[in-house]
Protein backbone atom coordinates (compact mmCIF):
# COMPACT_ATOMS: atom_id res chain seq x y z
CA UNK A 1 0.00 0.00 0.00
CA UNK A 2 3.03 2.47 -0.02
CA UNK A 3 3.11 5.61 -2.29
CA UNK A 4 -0.87 5.33 -2.29
CA UNK A 5 -1.02 9.11 -2.16
CA UNK A 6 2.32 10.59 -3.98
CA UNK A 7 3.83 13.58 -2.00
CA UNK A 8 3.29 16.99 -3.75
CA UNK A 9 5.07 19.90 -3.71
CA UNK A 10 3.45 22.36 -0.86
CA UNK A 11 5.38 25.09 1.20
CA UNK A 12 7.45 24.14 4.09
CA UNK A 13 6.25 25.36 7.60
CA UNK A 14 9.27 28.37 8.27
CA UNK A 15 10.48 28.20 11.83
CA UNK A 16 9.68 30.85 14.32
CA UNK A 17 12.56 31.26 17.01
CA UNK A 18 11.68 29.73 20.58
CA UNK A 19 8.44 29.25 22.74
CA UNK A 20 4.82 31.12 21.68
CA UNK A 21 1.90 30.40 23.87
CA UNK A 22 -1.96 29.31 23.03
CA UNK A 23 -4.13 32.75 22.19
CA UNK A 24 -7.51 32.09 23.71
CA UNK A 25 -10.13 34.23 23.89
CA UNK A 26 -10.03 35.35 27.57
CA UNK A 27 -6.53 36.94 26.49
CA UNK A 28 -7.11 38.55 23.12
CA UNK A 29 -7.96 41.77 24.35
CA UNK A 30 -5.21 42.04 26.94
CA UNK A 31 -2.33 40.55 23.88
CA UNK A 32 -3.82 43.01 21.18
CA UNK A 33 -3.48 46.03 23.89
CA UNK A 34 -0.23 45.19 25.77
CA UNK A 35 1.95 43.01 22.92
CA UNK A 36 3.36 41.09 25.76
CA UNK A 37 7.06 39.77 25.06
CA UNK A 38 6.69 36.45 23.33
CA UNK A 39 8.28 34.68 20.12
CA UNK A 40 5.12 33.74 18.28
CA UNK A 41 1.29 32.60 19.41
CA UNK A 42 -0.89 30.15 18.60
CA UNK A 43 -4.70 29.78 17.69
CA UNK A 44 -7.60 27.23 17.52
CA UNK A 45 -9.50 28.66 14.30
CA UNK A 46 -12.39 27.17 15.12
CA UNK A 47 -12.80 29.97 18.23
CA UNK A 48 -12.12 32.43 15.55
CA UNK A 49 -13.90 31.60 12.29
CA UNK A 50 -17.63 32.24 14.06
CA UNK A 51 -16.44 34.58 15.78
CA UNK A 52 -15.97 38.32 13.69
CA UNK A 53 -14.82 40.49 16.56
CA UNK A 54 -12.35 37.94 17.88
CA UNK A 55 -11.24 37.79 14.32
CA UNK A 56 -10.94 41.31 13.93
CA UNK A 57 -8.40 41.96 16.94
CA UNK A 58 -6.58 38.06 15.66
CA UNK A 59 -6.00 40.16 12.36
CA UNK A 60 -4.76 43.25 14.79
CA UNK A 61 -2.48 40.74 16.98
CA UNK A 62 -1.19 39.21 13.75
CA UNK A 63 0.59 41.97 12.58
CA UNK A 64 3.07 42.13 15.34
CA UNK A 65 3.18 38.32 16.07
CA UNK A 66 4.03 35.17 14.02
CA UNK A 67 0.74 32.50 13.92
CA UNK A 68 0.09 29.02 14.31
CA UNK A 69 -3.10 27.61 13.37
CA UNK A 70 -3.80 24.56 15.44
CA UNK A 71 -7.05 23.23 14.04
CA UNK A 72 -9.31 21.04 16.15
CA UNK A 73 -12.09 20.11 13.59
CA UNK A 74 -10.08 19.02 10.75
CA UNK A 75 -11.11 15.51 11.69
CA UNK A 76 -8.60 14.37 9.54
CA UNK A 77 -9.03 10.54 10.50
CA UNK A 78 -12.88 10.40 9.34
CA UNK A 79 -13.81 7.43 7.94
CA UNK A 80 -16.79 9.35 5.89
CA UNK A 81 -14.16 12.14 4.93
CA UNK A 82 -13.04 15.17 6.09
CA UNK A 83 -14.98 18.46 6.34
CA UNK A 84 -14.59 20.13 3.40
CA UNK A 85 -16.69 23.06 3.98
CA UNK A 86 -14.80 23.63 7.69
CA UNK A 87 -11.60 23.05 5.58
CA UNK A 88 -12.62 25.72 2.87
CA UNK A 89 -12.61 27.80 5.89
CA UNK A 90 -9.35 26.99 7.29
CA UNK A 91 -8.06 27.99 3.90
CA UNK A 92 -9.76 31.58 4.23
CA UNK A 93 -8.04 32.42 7.44
CA UNK A 94 -5.08 30.72 6.44
CA UNK A 95 -4.53 33.11 3.37
CA UNK A 96 -5.74 36.28 5.42
CA UNK A 97 -3.11 35.56 8.43
CA UNK A 98 -0.03 33.71 6.62
CA UNK A 99 0.65 31.41 10.01
CA UNK A 100 3.97 30.24 10.31
CA UNK A 101 2.70 27.01 10.90
CA UNK A 102 -0.97 24.53 10.49
CA UNK A 103 -1.15 21.42 12.12
CA UNK A 104 -4.03 19.39 13.59
CA UNK A 105 -4.14 15.85 14.94
CA UNK A 106 -4.07 12.19 14.40
CA UNK A 107 -7.76 11.63 15.42
CA UNK A 108 -11.08 12.09 14.31
CA UNK A 109 -13.85 13.74 15.37
CA UNK A 110 -16.91 13.31 12.98
CA UNK A 111 -19.05 10.58 11.70
CA UNK A 112 -22.56 10.64 9.74
CA UNK A 113 -22.90 14.27 10.27
CA UNK A 114 -22.11 14.30 14.03
CA UNK A 115 -19.12 16.37 15.35
CA UNK A 116 -17.84 14.67 18.79
CA UNK A 117 -16.03 17.56 20.21
CA UNK A 118 -13.17 15.31 21.11
CA UNK A 119 -10.10 13.84 19.68
CA UNK A 120 -11.09 10.16 18.97
CA UNK A 121 -8.15 7.50 18.57
CA UNK A 122 -8.10 5.86 15.53
CA UNK A 123 -6.66 2.02 14.70
CA UNK A 124 -3.19 2.31 13.15
CA UNK A 125 -3.73 -0.08 10.06
CA UNK A 126 -3.35 0.03 6.23
CA UNK A 127 -6.57 0.89 5.82
CA UNK A 128 -6.20 4.11 8.28
CA UNK A 129 -3.06 4.67 7.37
CA UNK A 130 -4.10 5.16 3.36
CA UNK A 131 -7.25 7.00 4.69
CA UNK A 132 -5.30 9.88 6.46
CA UNK A 133 -2.70 9.58 3.86
CA UNK A 134 -5.29 10.73 0.99
CA UNK A 135 -7.61 13.38 3.67
CA UNK A 136 -3.63 14.97 5.02
CA UNK A 137 -2.79 15.26 0.89
CA UNK A 138 -6.37 17.08 0.09
CA UNK A 139 -5.49 19.30 3.37
CA UNK A 140 -2.20 19.95 1.99
CA UNK A 141 -3.11 20.96 -1.35
CA UNK A 142 -6.14 23.02 -0.34
CA UNK A 143 -4.16 25.04 2.23
CA UNK A 144 -1.16 25.31 -0.36
CA UNK A 145 1.06 24.65 2.98
CA UNK A 146 2.75 22.12 4.83
CA UNK A 147 0.49 20.20 7.45
CA UNK A 148 2.22 19.59 10.75
CA UNK A 149 0.27 16.13 12.41
CA UNK A 150 0.19 15.55 16.08
CA UNK A 151 0.55 12.45 18.04
CA UNK A 152 -2.05 12.15 20.16
CA UNK A 153 -2.64 11.57 23.77
CA UNK A 154 -4.15 8.09 24.14
CA UNK A 155 -6.12 6.61 26.58
CA UNK A 156 -6.65 3.18 24.20
CA UNK A 157 -6.01 1.84 21.11
CA UNK A 158 -6.83 -1.31 19.40
CA UNK A 159 -6.19 -4.63 19.15
CA UNK A 160 -6.32 -4.80 15.49
CA UNK A 161 -3.63 -1.97 14.94
CA UNK A 162 -0.96 -3.39 13.01
CA UNK A 163 1.63 -1.10 13.17
CA UNK A 164 2.89 1.44 15.60
CA UNK A 165 1.79 4.65 16.09
CA UNK A 166 5.87 5.79 14.74
CA UNK A 167 5.33 3.79 12.29
CA UNK A 168 1.75 5.14 11.22
CA UNK A 169 3.46 8.57 11.73
CA UNK A 170 6.45 7.76 9.55
CA UNK A 171 4.78 6.27 6.47
CA UNK A 172 2.38 9.64 6.65
CA UNK A 173 5.81 11.87 6.29
CA UNK A 174 6.77 9.18 3.50
CA UNK A 175 3.39 9.26 1.74
CA UNK A 176 2.65 12.93 2.10
CA UNK A 177 5.97 15.42 2.73
CA UNK A 178 3.97 16.50 5.78
CA UNK A 179 5.68 17.44 9.08
CA UNK A 180 5.57 16.50 12.53
CA UNK A 181 4.12 17.99 15.56
CA UNK A 182 5.83 16.00 18.23
CA UNK A 183 3.42 16.68 21.57
CA UNK A 184 6.07 15.74 24.00
CA UNK A 185 3.02 16.25 26.73
CA UNK A 186 0.78 13.91 24.89
CA UNK A 187 4.10 11.77 24.44
CA UNK A 188 4.62 10.83 28.13
CA UNK A 189 0.84 10.60 28.70
CA UNK A 190 0.23 7.88 26.05
CA UNK A 191 3.62 6.19 27.47
CA UNK A 192 2.30 5.53 31.00
CA UNK A 193 -1.14 4.95 29.99
CA UNK A 194 -0.60 2.49 27.15
CA UNK A 195 2.59 1.30 28.73
CA UNK A 196 5.65 2.59 26.95
CA UNK A 197 9.17 4.16 27.79
CA UNK A 198 8.00 8.25 26.32
CA UNK A 199 12.11 8.12 26.05
CA UNK A 200 12.13 5.28 23.63
CA UNK A 201 9.21 7.15 21.68
CA UNK A 202 11.50 10.19 21.24
CA UNK A 203 14.52 8.34 20.21
CA UNK A 204 12.34 6.38 17.66
CA UNK A 205 10.13 9.36 16.11
CA UNK A 206 11.20 10.48 12.84
CA UNK A 207 13.43 13.27 13.84
CA UNK A 208 13.78 15.12 10.20
CA UNK A 209 10.17 15.73 9.94
CA UNK A 210 9.82 17.00 13.13
CA UNK A 211 8.50 21.36 12.83
CA UNK A 212 7.40 21.82 16.43
CA UNK A 213 6.59 20.74 19.78
CA UNK A 214 4.31 21.41 22.10
CA UNK A 215 3.78 20.80 26.15
CA UNK A 216 0.68 21.05 28.64
CA UNK A 217 -0.49 20.02 31.86
CA UNK A 218 -2.39 17.01 32.24
CA UNK A 219 -4.12 15.76 35.33
CA UNK A 220 -3.73 11.87 37.26
CA UNK A 221 -7.17 10.09 38.25
CA UNK A 222 -7.64 6.24 39.22
CA UNK A 223 -7.54 4.26 36.47
CA UNK A 224 -10.62 1.93 36.28
CA UNK A 225 -9.84 -2.07 37.65
CA UNK A 226 -6.78 -1.64 39.16
CA UNK A 227 -4.93 0.58 41.60
CA UNK A 228 -2.80 2.14 39.29
CA UNK A 229 -3.13 5.80 37.62
CA UNK A 230 -4.42 7.34 34.17
CA UNK A 231 -2.87 10.64 32.90
CA UNK A 232 -5.27 12.90 31.41
CA UNK A 233 -4.98 15.55 28.70
CA UNK A 234 -6.27 18.34 30.24
CA UNK A 235 -4.26 21.58 29.76
CA UNK A 236 -5.34 22.88 32.74
CA UNK A 237 -2.52 23.43 34.78
CA UNK A 238 1.51 23.69 34.70
CA UNK A 239 3.81 21.62 32.72
CA UNK A 240 5.07 18.76 35.29
CA UNK A 241 8.84 18.27 36.21
CA UNK A 242 8.69 14.55 33.94
CA UNK A 243 8.00 16.56 30.68
CA UNK A 244 9.93 18.99 31.60
CA UNK A 245 13.05 16.83 31.67
CA UNK A 246 11.34 14.64 28.26
CA UNK A 247 11.29 18.22 26.61
CA UNK A 248 15.28 18.24 27.55
CA UNK A 249 15.23 14.67 26.11
CA UNK A 250 13.28 15.56 22.98
CA UNK A 251 15.44 18.97 22.28
CA UNK A 252 18.39 16.88 22.60
CA UNK A 253 17.12 14.75 19.74
CA UNK A 254 15.59 17.24 17.15
CA UNK A 255 17.40 20.56 18.13
CA UNK A 256 15.71 23.37 18.38
CA UNK A 257 12.17 23.89 17.35
CA UNK A 258 8.97 26.38 18.27
CA UNK A 259 8.10 25.35 20.72
CA UNK A 260 3.69 25.63 22.08
CA UNK A 261 2.66 26.19 25.57
CA UNK A 262 -0.92 24.96 25.75
CA UNK A 263 -3.41 25.62 28.32
CA UNK A 264 -6.77 25.66 27.79
CA UNK A 265 -9.04 25.04 30.69
CA UNK A 266 -8.25 27.05 33.90
CA UNK A 267 -7.05 29.30 32.03
CA UNK A 268 -4.68 31.59 34.60
CA UNK A 269 -3.26 35.18 34.08
CA UNK A 270 -0.82 35.58 31.10
CA UNK A 271 1.77 36.02 32.88
CA UNK A 272 1.63 32.50 33.83
CA UNK A 273 1.55 31.83 30.39
CA UNK A 274 4.49 33.54 29.71
CA UNK A 275 6.66 32.49 32.57
CA UNK A 276 5.98 29.00 31.43
CA UNK A 277 7.46 30.22 27.48
CA UNK A 278 10.23 31.75 29.14
CA UNK A 279 11.22 28.78 30.97
CA UNK A 280 10.95 26.67 28.13
CA UNK A 281 13.13 28.98 26.10
CA UNK A 282 15.70 28.65 29.20
CA UNK A 283 15.80 24.96 28.68
CA UNK A 284 16.07 25.27 25.16
CA UNK A 285 19.22 27.76 24.96
CA UNK A 286 20.83 25.52 27.81
CA UNK A 287 20.69 22.53 25.36
CA UNK A 288 21.61 24.61 21.96
CA UNK A 289 24.57 25.61 24.46
CA UNK A 290 25.58 22.38 25.30
CA UNK A 291 25.46 21.23 21.92
CA UNK A 292 27.51 23.76 20.63
CA UNK A 293 30.13 23.17 23.45
CA UNK A 294 29.85 19.35 22.35
CA UNK A 295 30.79 20.52 18.30
CA UNK A 296 33.83 22.19 19.46
CA UNK A 297 34.93 20.05 21.55
CA UNK A 298 34.48 17.35 19.27
CA UNK B 1 -1.71 -4.65 30.57
CA UNK B 2 -0.86 -4.81 27.04
CA UNK B 3 1.84 -3.28 26.16
CA UNK B 4 3.19 -1.57 23.07
CA UNK B 5 6.57 -0.76 22.22
CA UNK B 6 6.67 2.46 20.13
CA UNK B 7 8.35 1.78 17.66
CA UNK B 8 7.69 -2.08 16.66
CA UNK B 9 3.98 -3.06 16.11
CA UNK B 10 0.86 -4.67 17.63
CA UNK B 11 0.09 -8.05 17.34
CA UNK B 12 -2.83 -8.46 14.49
CA UNK B 13 -6.31 -9.72 15.85
CA UNK B 14 -8.40 -12.18 13.62
CA UNK B 15 -11.39 -9.79 14.29
CA UNK B 16 -11.37 -6.80 11.95
CA UNK B 17 -14.29 -4.52 11.53
CA UNK B 18 -13.93 -1.66 8.82
CA UNK B 19 -13.29 1.54 10.28
CA UNK B 20 -16.25 3.12 9.13
CA UNK B 21 -17.56 0.28 11.53
CA UNK B 22 -15.51 1.41 14.12
CA UNK B 23 -16.60 4.71 14.42
CA UNK B 24 -19.96 4.29 13.97
CA UNK B 25 -19.88 2.10 17.03
CA UNK B 26 -17.55 5.02 18.88
CA UNK B 27 -20.23 7.60 18.10
CA UNK B 28 -23.16 5.55 19.15
CA UNK B 29 -21.09 5.05 22.53
CA UNK B 30 -20.11 8.66 23.11
CA UNK B 31 -23.31 10.16 22.40
CA UNK B 32 -25.47 7.36 24.55
CA UNK B 33 -22.86 8.03 27.23
CA UNK B 34 -22.33 4.49 27.69
CA UNK B 35 -19.29 2.97 27.08
CA UNK B 36 -20.14 -0.49 27.32
CA UNK B 37 -21.37 0.27 23.66
CA UNK B 38 -17.66 1.04 22.22
CA UNK B 39 -16.27 -1.37 20.20
CA UNK B 40 -14.84 -4.54 21.96
CA UNK B 41 -11.37 -4.24 19.88
CA UNK B 42 -10.31 -1.28 22.29
CA UNK B 43 -7.30 -2.07 24.17
CA UNK B 44 -5.19 -0.32 26.96
CA UNK B 45 -5.43 -0.91 31.05
CA UNK B 46 -7.69 -3.47 32.94
CA UNK B 47 -10.77 -2.29 31.30
CA UNK B 48 -10.15 -0.23 28.26
CA UNK B 49 -13.79 0.61 28.24
CA UNK B 50 -14.07 2.33 31.10
CA UNK B 51 -10.65 4.40 29.86
CA UNK B 52 -13.35 4.86 27.19
CA UNK B 53 -15.18 6.77 29.09
CA UNK B 54 -12.63 9.42 29.17
CA UNK B 55 -13.93 10.70 26.05
CA UNK B 56 -17.32 10.03 26.72
CA UNK B 57 -16.70 12.15 29.50
CA UNK B 58 -14.91 14.67 27.54
CA UNK B 59 -17.62 15.26 24.82
CA UNK B 60 -20.32 16.03 27.69
CA UNK B 61 -18.55 18.09 29.70
CA UNK B 62 -16.81 20.23 26.54
CA UNK B 63 -20.54 20.78 25.38
CA UNK B 64 -22.33 20.99 28.54
CA UNK B 65 -19.64 24.01 29.55
CA UNK B 66 -20.31 25.51 26.04
CA UNK B 67 -23.84 25.86 26.22
CA UNK B 68 -24.16 27.18 29.96
CA UNK B 69 -21.70 29.78 28.79
CA UNK B 70 -23.82 30.80 25.99
CA UNK B 71 -27.35 31.09 27.88
CA UNK B 72 -26.15 32.45 31.75
CA UNK B 73 -29.60 34.51 31.55
CA UNK B 74 -31.61 31.13 30.95
CA UNK B 75 -29.93 29.43 33.68
CA UNK B 76 -30.04 32.65 35.72
CA UNK B 77 -33.87 31.79 34.93
CA UNK B 78 -34.26 28.14 35.14
CA UNK B 79 -31.27 27.53 37.40
CA UNK B 80 -28.07 26.41 36.63
CA UNK B 81 -28.41 22.86 37.84
CA UNK B 82 -31.57 22.48 35.32
CA UNK B 83 -29.57 24.11 32.66
CA UNK B 84 -27.03 22.38 33.15
CA UNK B 85 -28.83 18.50 33.02
CA UNK B 86 -30.84 19.87 30.01
CA UNK B 87 -27.46 20.98 28.47
CA UNK B 88 -26.34 17.44 28.63
CA UNK B 89 -29.63 15.90 27.68
CA UNK B 90 -28.83 18.31 24.38
CA UNK B 91 -25.77 17.10 24.01
CA UNK B 92 -26.96 13.60 23.81
CA UNK B 93 -29.68 14.19 22.06
CA UNK B 94 -28.87 17.13 19.86
CA UNK B 95 -24.91 16.47 18.69
CA UNK B 96 -23.19 19.33 17.08
CA UNK B 97 -22.90 19.14 13.18
CA UNK B 98 -19.81 20.95 12.50
CA UNK B 99 -16.75 21.71 14.68
CA UNK B 100 -17.32 25.70 15.54
CA UNK B 101 -19.11 25.21 18.60
CA UNK B 102 -19.97 28.96 18.81
CA UNK B 103 -22.26 28.14 15.79
CA UNK B 104 -23.54 25.30 18.53
CA UNK B 105 -27.19 25.44 20.24
CA UNK B 106 -29.58 27.36 17.98
CA UNK B 107 -31.68 24.44 18.90
CA UNK B 108 -31.61 24.72 22.39
CA UNK B 109 -34.19 27.19 23.49
CA UNK B 110 -36.86 25.04 21.77
CA UNK B 111 -35.30 21.85 23.63
CA UNK B 112 -35.41 23.58 26.92
CA UNK B 113 -38.67 25.00 26.25
CA UNK B 114 -40.21 21.61 25.75
CA UNK B 115 -38.81 20.32 29.10
CA UNK B 116 -41.38 19.35 31.93
CA UNK B 117 -40.45 21.87 34.23
CA UNK B 118 -39.77 24.80 31.46
CA UNK B 119 -43.49 24.86 31.07
CA UNK B 120 -44.16 26.40 34.03
CA UNK B 121 -42.61 29.51 32.23
CA UNK B 122 -44.58 30.02 28.24
CA UNK B 123 -42.11 32.82 27.41
CA UNK B 124 -38.37 30.29 28.17
CA UNK B 125 -37.88 29.60 24.21
CA UNK B 126 -37.95 33.15 23.44
CA UNK B 127 -36.12 34.56 26.65
CA UNK B 128 -33.36 31.90 25.29
CA UNK B 129 -33.69 32.76 21.83
CA UNK B 130 -33.33 36.41 22.74
CA UNK B 131 -29.87 35.46 24.75
CA UNK B 132 -28.76 33.61 21.42
CA UNK B 133 -29.37 36.41 19.23
CA UNK B 134 -27.55 38.61 21.99
CA UNK B 135 -24.86 36.83 22.22
CA UNK B 136 -24.28 36.39 18.34
CA UNK B 137 -25.18 39.95 18.05
CA UNK B 138 -22.30 40.36 20.55
CA UNK B 139 -19.52 39.17 18.63
CA UNK B 140 -20.78 40.52 14.99
CA UNK B 141 -18.59 43.72 13.62
CA UNK B 142 -20.67 47.16 12.28
CA UNK B 143 -19.13 47.38 8.46
CA UNK B 144 -19.47 51.19 6.86
CA UNK B 145 -23.07 52.34 6.69
CA UNK B 146 -24.41 53.04 3.33
CA UNK B 147 -25.27 56.92 3.28
CA UNK B 148 -28.24 59.08 1.98
CA UNK B 149 -25.91 59.81 -1.43
CA UNK B 150 -26.50 56.22 -2.78
CA UNK B 151 -30.08 56.86 -2.77
CA UNK B 152 -29.77 60.37 -4.64
CA UNK B 153 -31.04 60.69 -8.19
CA UNK B 154 -32.86 57.30 -7.55
CA UNK B 155 -35.93 57.10 -9.59
CA UNK B 156 -39.01 55.87 -7.29
CA UNK B 157 -40.05 52.75 -9.09
CA UNK B 158 -35.64 51.55 -9.22
CA UNK B 159 -36.45 52.50 -5.30
CA UNK B 160 -38.97 49.67 -4.53
CA UNK B 161 -36.42 47.24 -6.16
CA UNK B 162 -33.96 47.87 -4.06
CA UNK B 163 -32.91 45.54 -1.59
CA UNK B 164 -30.68 46.26 1.43
CA UNK B 165 -28.18 44.56 3.27
CA UNK B 166 -27.86 45.04 6.82
CA UNK B 167 -25.57 45.37 9.39
CA UNK B 168 -24.74 41.58 10.70
CA UNK B 169 -24.87 42.70 14.38
CA UNK B 170 -28.58 43.19 13.19
CA UNK B 171 -31.53 40.07 14.35
CA UNK B 172 -35.01 40.49 15.10
CA UNK B 173 -37.03 38.41 17.18
CA UNK B 174 -41.02 38.19 17.89
CA UNK B 175 -41.75 37.16 20.76
CA UNK B 176 -45.02 36.02 23.16
CA UNK B 177 -44.00 37.82 26.18
CA UNK B 178 -41.92 40.76 27.09
CA UNK B 179 -38.70 38.92 27.63
CA UNK B 180 -36.43 41.89 27.09
CA UNK B 181 -37.92 43.88 30.51
CA UNK B 182 -36.49 40.30 32.16
CA UNK B 183 -33.02 40.12 30.22
CA UNK B 184 -32.68 43.51 31.38
CA UNK B 185 -33.21 42.75 34.97
CA UNK B 186 -30.87 39.56 33.87
CA UNK B 187 -28.07 42.21 32.93
CA UNK B 188 -29.05 44.63 36.04
CA UNK B 189 -28.29 42.01 38.75
CA UNK B 190 -31.25 42.88 40.34
CA UNK B 191 -33.82 40.27 41.69
CA UNK B 192 -36.88 40.22 39.22
CA UNK B 193 -39.88 41.08 41.57
CA UNK B 194 -41.94 38.62 39.06
CA UNK B 195 -41.40 36.30 36.92
CA UNK B 196 -45.09 35.55 35.80
CA UNK B 197 -44.90 37.85 32.20
CA UNK B 198 -48.25 39.55 30.53
CA UNK B 199 -48.68 37.92 27.39
CA UNK B 200 -48.14 40.38 24.59
CA UNK B 201 -47.06 40.42 21.48
CA UNK B 202 -43.27 41.73 21.48
CA UNK B 203 -41.24 42.73 18.41
CA UNK B 204 -37.71 43.25 19.77
CA UNK B 205 -34.69 44.05 17.35
CA UNK B 206 -31.37 43.43 18.88
CA UNK B 207 -28.31 45.55 17.28
CA UNK B 208 -24.78 44.67 18.54
CA UNK B 209 -21.03 45.14 17.75
CA UNK B 210 -17.59 44.31 19.17
CA UNK B 211 -18.96 43.03 22.47
CA UNK B 212 -21.50 45.30 22.75
CA UNK B 213 -25.46 44.89 22.00
CA UNK B 214 -28.79 46.78 22.40
CA UNK B 215 -32.41 45.94 22.35
CA UNK B 216 -35.00 48.52 21.06
CA UNK B 217 -38.46 47.66 21.00
CA UNK B 218 -40.22 48.00 17.47
CA UNK B 219 -44.22 49.20 16.72
CA UNK B 220 -45.56 46.48 13.69
CA UNK B 221 -45.12 48.22 10.53
CA UNK B 222 -41.41 48.96 11.35
CA UNK B 223 -41.04 45.33 12.64
CA UNK B 224 -42.29 43.95 9.54
CA UNK B 225 -40.46 46.07 6.94
CA UNK B 226 -37.03 45.44 8.54
CA UNK B 227 -37.42 41.83 8.89
CA UNK B 228 -39.06 42.02 5.41
CA UNK B 229 -35.70 43.84 4.56
CA UNK B 230 -33.35 41.39 6.13
CA UNK B 231 -34.79 38.63 4.52
CA UNK B 232 -33.88 39.52 1.24
CA UNK B 233 -37.08 41.23 0.15
CA UNK B 234 -37.47 44.64 -1.91
CA UNK B 235 -38.30 48.02 -0.65
CA UNK B 236 -41.24 47.72 -2.35
CA UNK B 237 -42.31 44.49 -1.21
CA UNK B 238 -41.56 45.38 2.38
CA UNK B 239 -42.98 48.42 2.39
CA UNK B 240 -46.28 46.31 1.14
CA UNK B 241 -45.90 44.16 4.15
CA UNK B 242 -45.72 47.33 6.60
CA UNK B 243 -49.00 48.77 5.22
CA UNK B 244 -50.49 45.21 5.84
CA UNK B 245 -50.24 45.30 9.29
CA UNK B 246 -50.16 48.86 9.86
CA UNK B 247 -52.01 51.39 7.76
CA UNK B 248 -50.58 54.44 8.84
CA UNK B 249 -46.77 52.63 8.03
CA UNK B 250 -44.67 55.96 6.86
CA UNK B 251 -42.50 53.84 4.18
CA UNK B 252 -40.37 57.13 3.85
CA UNK B 253 -39.74 57.86 6.92
CA UNK B 254 -38.90 53.71 7.69
CA UNK B 255 -36.19 54.02 5.43
CA UNK B 256 -34.70 57.33 6.52
CA UNK B 257 -34.76 56.35 10.04
CA UNK B 258 -32.84 53.14 9.10
CA UNK B 259 -29.96 54.79 6.88
CA UNK B 260 -30.07 57.27 10.01
CA UNK B 261 -29.38 54.80 12.59
CA UNK B 262 -26.51 53.47 10.17
CA UNK B 263 -27.93 49.73 9.84
CA UNK B 264 -27.94 49.61 5.57
CA UNK B 265 -24.25 48.27 4.47
CA UNK B 266 -25.27 47.85 0.92
CA UNK B 267 -27.73 48.58 -1.73
CA UNK B 268 -28.74 45.90 -4.22
CA UNK B 269 -31.22 46.65 -7.09
CA UNK B 270 -33.15 43.85 -8.91
CA UNK B 271 -32.68 44.19 -12.92
CA UNK B 272 -35.50 44.50 -14.83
Amino acid sequence: MRNAVAPRPVRSPTQAPGAGIGLRLPHLAEVATDAPPVSWLEIHPENFLANPHSRELLAQIAMNYPISLHTVGISIGSADGIDRIHLRRLKVLADDLDPFLVSGHLAWSSVGGRYLNDLLPIPYDAASLQLVASHLDEVQQVLGRAYLVENPASYVGFGHSTMSEIEFLSELVDRTACKLLCDISNLYISGVNMGFDPYDYVDAFPADAVAALHLGGFTAEADAGHGGEILIDTHDNAISDAVWSLYEHALGKFGPKPTLIEWDQALPDLSTLLSEAEHADRIAGRIDEERELHAVAG
Amino acid sequence: MPTASPAGSTKNASFMPSLAETQSAIADAVLAGDPRLAPPALIGGHDPRARFGIHIRHYQTSLRRALCEKFPATAWLLGSNFVSAAAAAYARECPPAAPCIAEYGSTFPAFVARLESARLMPYVESFALLEWALGHAAIAVDESAVGWEEFAGMEPARLLDTHLELQAGVDYLRATHPVDDLVRVFLSGEEPVSLELPRTDTLIEVRGSRGSFSMNRLDAGTFAFRTALASGKAIGAAAGGALDVDHAFDAGRALRDLIGRKLVVSIRIDER
